[in-house]
């Protein structure tokens, strides 16, 4: 944008905006984000308020996308313990394990002493997270939805652990990348995509996941999203009625590959086109900062197939009864 | 035997023609949209286009494998509440299931994603095992009883269900999810190779069985009068038994753990053509091949969220249907 349509869309969007920034200040600026001191008390996603008297310095993550975030706020050296799931970046690895996300062993956590747990509503016991809780120790629950939900998780954990410029300073070059990443226009092509969590069963990322929003963000449709359910199992003839035109895997049930009698329907446009891309599996389903780069590659590889679509046949093999 | 007589005639033109409905209906029912004239085309003239293929090499398998598994599991089914003279006993309660479990989980936690082709094999090879296990434990120098059968194979399973546990809690993540999928009851497998394959274990077991038909019925007399008859009641029972489980024990290996059927379709047909073999085997075929078939159909068609564990919906759906059939007819028989 222009400084001179900057300034034009200022004009035209102040008066609306203007109570709506003040009110956002008041409630930002005050008692959570601008609390670089400390004492300070933080609402978590569960609604607890979670109250600490000093910067953390034992930190016990209990999910892999939370380790990721205590990594890039710079507060690593303060991690005590993770699951046995954290493996990115590689030095994650080498912290003390307390379990798995599903199974953390709570008596491990209370050994290790944390004056914190970060802790996620999806994938977390509650009952365990409670069990660590009743032992005096604050947990603070993360649990974004989407992208944007991630980039605030980044910035509220910055404040948590005492990066407060940190975690705003890499939100803040994550959201930027973020919107780079989208295409200029998503009225062009919008070609129909399937997101698959496992190639036998077929089970598709439908609604309300990361790589719906990914999808969606990148300028595609997502062919799962008419199935209710987040992540539907599809049969074959589901896929060749849907004829996604590129679809990605990720192997995150470790069976990355289709087996080939499911890619040799060529009714369907991204086996025909070779258009099947594997994605980390990690990558596109950890709420973590690396959703960006997921998001990047979704949108490259989508970027592509809409540079390739004019030189690609209008779907031969259709036949008669095939409806577009 | 007795009530058989008189309901004969139109039974088994009705279970004929209802099986065929069920096919017709199952290979009609699909997100591809296939018009009657496409049908046609695609069996009578081998056009090749998209509706052609769905019908041909996904709809037609899937509804043959549920037909051949549905009646398959209905007749091992009536052979072992023979064998047993337990209207409860059915394929699993011997163990099968869980030695088949066994055998595909082992398949994917030990060899590689890409030895799925092997999983049938090796879950028909724990079946034959774990059914074999149970025979031999049972045995004994005066014979089999059907009591220490029942003792065995619960014992074998209990063991086994152990063991799967075991298996599905060490394994490391994301190993194995192709696999519970399976153990749900699946057949969505239904290739036309994976029809060919099971065919024949299918023919040969049910025709085998319809072959010692004299046999059960005489086994319902029990032991002692069925060897005052004349019946060789030892190498009846064994055929059975061995017959039964691997009639079993194979259409589990491809299509998975499908409960309910075994247990409930050989009542069904019993209220229908009576309890004698001759007629019963062959009408539990009919009736345990269109439920299952219907019983897919509707998993297929009903859920919006993709598709259903068929074995979910045989439960649903079969327990009303037998009520319907029992209360219909006064619990006669």
């Amino acid at each position: 944008m222009s400084g001179r349509g900057r300034i034009d869309a200022v004009r035209r969007f102040l008066p609306g905006f203007l109570p709506v920034v003040a009110l956002l200040a008041s409630v930002i600026d005050r008692p959570a984000f601008a609390a670089d001191r400390f004492p300070l008390a933080l609402k978590d996603d569960r609604g607890v308020t979670v109250r600490l008297a000093a910067p953390p310095h034992r930190i016990v993550s209990l999910a892999p996308s939370l380790t990721e975030i205590v990594f890039l706020l710079g507060r690593e050296g303060s991690l005590v313990g993770v699951t046995r799931f954290c493996n990115v970046p590689p030095a994650a690895s080498r912290l003390p394990k307390i379990g798995g996300v599903s199974d953390p062993d709570v008596e491990r956590i209370v050994a290790l002493s944390p004056d914190l747990v970060l802790c996620t509503t999806d994938g977390n016991p509650r009952d365990k997270v409670r069990a660590v809780e009743e032992m005096g120790i604050p947990c603070f629950a993360v649990a974004p939805q989407d992208l944007e939900a991630v980039f605030t998780a980044i910035e509220r954990l910055g404040v948590l652990l005492g990066a407060l410029d940190r975690g705003r300073a890499e939100a803040g070059s994550l959201r930027r990348r973020a919107r780079l990443a989208r295409p200029s226009s998503l009225d062009a092509d919008r070609p129909s995509v399937l997101f698959i969590v496992s190639t036998a069963p077929i089970i598709a990322a439908g609604e309300g996941t990361f790589m719906d929003e990914l999808v969606r963000l990148s300028g595609g449709r997502n062919a799962a999203a008419r199935f209710s359910g987040r992540y539907p199992r599809l049969s074959v003839e589901e896929m060749v009625a849907a004829r996604p035109d590129v679809i990605f895997v990720a192997g995150m049930a470790g069976v990355e590959r289709f087996p080939p009698e499911v890619t040799r329907w060529k009714e369907i446009p991204a086996f025909r086109d070779g258009a099947v891309i594997t994605l980390d599996g990690d990558l596109v389903t950890r709420p973590g900062p690396r959703l960006v780069t997921a998001l990047e590659r979704v949108s490259a590889a989508l970027a592509e197939w809409r540079a390739g679509a004019a030189s690609r046949p209008k779907a031969p093999g259709a036949g008669a009864g095939g409806k577009r | 035997m007795k009530g058989g007589g008189e309901r004969s005639g139109a039974v088994f033109p009705v279970l004929a023609a209802a099986l065929l409905g069920a096919l017709a209906l199952s290979a009609a029912t699909g997100p591809v949209s296939i018009s009657p004239r496409a049908a046609f085309d695609a069996i009578f003239r081998g056009t090749d286009d998209t509706p052609a293929r769905v019908l041909l090499s996904l709809r037609l398998p899937r509804a043959l494998l549920g037909a051949l598994v549905g009646g398959a599991l209905a007749s091992s089914g009536v052979a072992f509440q023979a064998l047993l003279r337990n209207p409860l006993a059915d394929p699993y309660i011997l163990g099968v299931s869980g030695g088949a479990a066994v055998g595909a989980l082992t398949v994917a936690l030990f060899l590689s994603a890409d030895a799925s082709p092997l999983l049938p094999l090796c879950a028909f090879g724990g079946a034959a095992l774990s059914a074999l296990a149970v025979f031999l434990l049972a045995r004994r120098r005066a014979g089999i009883s059907p009591e220490r059968l029942i003792l065995m194979g619960v014992v074998v399973g209990a063991f086994l269900n152990a063991v799967i546990m075991l298996m599905v809690t060490l394994a490391p993540p994301g190993k194995i999810p192709g696999a519970l999928y399976w153990l749900m009851g699946d057949l969505g497998q239904g290739t036309p190779h994976r029809v060919a394959v099971l065919f024949p274990y299918v023919a040969l077991g049910t025709v085998f069985l319809y072959l010692l038909s004299r046999g059960l019925d005489m086994l319902l007399l029990g032991d002692h009068a069925a060897f005052q008859a004349g019946l060789s009641v030892e190498r009846v029972k064994t055929a059975t038994y061995l017959t039964a489980s691997l009639l079993a024990g194979s259409v589990v290996a491809v299509s998975g753990l499908i409960g309910f059927v075994g247990l409930i379709v050989p009542h069904g047909a019993r209220v229908l053509v009576g309890s004698g073999h001759r007629r019963l085997l062959p009408a539990a075929f009919l009736l345990g091949g269109a439920f299952l078939v219907l019983s897919d159909t509707l998993a297929r068609a009903a859920s919006p969220a993709g598709e259903l564990p068929v074995g979910a919906v045989t439960a649903l759906a079969g327990a009303p249907f037998f009520l319907y059939l029992l209360r219909r007819n006064g619990g006669r028989s």
